[in-house]
């Protein structure tokens, strides 16, 4: 029993301990020059999709829920929040090259179609992020159209 | 002791091939090739390179094989990071970098998924675009066939580059294996 509560504390001080390593936060609060929607053109509606649906892993500007500030919660978001960022970042489309600007909208197009964007496992918990079926056609026309109106500036 | 003796073997190519590249340049192209392809931590790579490991994840394409295309992409991701620009023009540069960024991508995702075969072509198909640009721009070194496939993808159709003028399909792979044409001979 003392054995019990002995580990017991110890498991709750690491807990508190931990609660202070807090990951820097996915915040920038202003939209970069090199922000997709000073890229190219981006519809208010699509812009409002992109924005609940991908940009809290893929911008520079995470809407944070409440537990994401309790650790480990917290470092796993943050591990996500950087991969999804590695792969697509929409607050720096602007820097990507001229070719992977239109891979990146390719894959945005495909990737909406076949359900593997937005995750499952972020629609779950973020139910407003999942898309209709108007939805999906509304993002995979712009990729779509934009990546061809891409082609054709160069 | 084994290791640090490997250590040490790897360092001595690795200064060795640098020598060279500062001391006798261009006309030595094929020998310090050939000196990358033993040691892989020295050296840059060349057009020839890439078309190598580019045609490695085709051919495992047409043969289905995810693994093997996986390889090929880690393989092709590399020599595209370590690919030597010093001999390009201004020009050439710019197309090359605009390129690389890409093709390293499509390379790596390549590369990560074994597993999803349709995955891999779908990159293969923006891939096969740049390789194909590269070529075009810097020569491929060899002769290569820019075949069409007009199925792929709902039928809106894909191309890739291939070293034979036997048509393999590296997109329905043994579903499919014929289809396609030739629509250029890139000398």
């Amino acid at each position: 029993m003392r054995r019990a509560k002995k580990i017991g504390l110890l498991l709750l001080v690491i807990f508190i301990a931990i609660q202070f390593l807090q990951p820097a936060r996915n915040k920038s609060g202003q939209v970069m020059p090199t922000d997709i929607s000073r890229t190219v053109p981006v519809s208010p509606a699509v812009s409002a999709l992109l924005k609940t649906g991908c940009y809290d892993c893929h911008s520079n500007n995470t809407n944070y829920p409440w537990y994401a500030t309790v650790q480990p919660i917290g470092w796993i978001v943050n591990g996500h929040i950087q991969k999804g960022k590695a792969e697509l970042n929409f607050s720096e489309f602007g820097s990507y090259t001229i070719r992977r600007q239109k891979s990146k909208l390719k894959s945005i197009a495909n990737q909406v179609n076949d359900n593997s964007m937005p995750l499952a496992s972020y629609t779950f918990i973020h139910k407003n992020a999942k898309l209709s079926k108007e939805d999906k056609a509304l993002i995979i026309d712009w990729a779509t159209q934009t990546n061809e109106a891409i082609s054709t500036k160069q | 002791m084994k290791n640090t003796f490997m250590c040490m073997a790897i360092v001595a190519i690795a200064l060795s091939a640098c020598n060279n590249n500062t001391t006798e340049e261009k006309k030595t192209n094929d020998t310090t090739n050939s000196a990358a392809t033993a040691a892989p931590v020295t050296g840059g790579s060349s057009v020839k390179d890439i078309v190598e490991h580019y045609l490695h994840i085709k051919n495992a394409l047409t043969k289905d094989d995810g693994k093997e295309a996986a390889n090929g992409g880690k393989a092709l991701a590399d020599v595209f990071a370590k690919f030597d620009q010093s001999s390009l023009t201004a020009e050439q540069k710019k197309t090359f970098t605009d390129i690389q960024a890409d093709a390293k991508e499509h390379a790596e995702h390549i590369s990560v998924n074994a597993e999803k075969i349709a995955h891999q072509r779908e990159h293969f198909a923006t891939l096969s675009k740049d390789v194909y640009d590269l070529v075009k721009t810097l020569g491929g070194g060899q002769t290569l066939y820019n075949d069409f496939c007009p199925m792929y993808n709902n039928n809106k159709g894909a191309t890739w580059l291939s070293e034979t003028k036997d048509i393999k399909n590296p997109y329905l792979g043994k579903t499919m294996p014929t289809c396609g044409t030739v629509k250029e001979t890139i000398q």
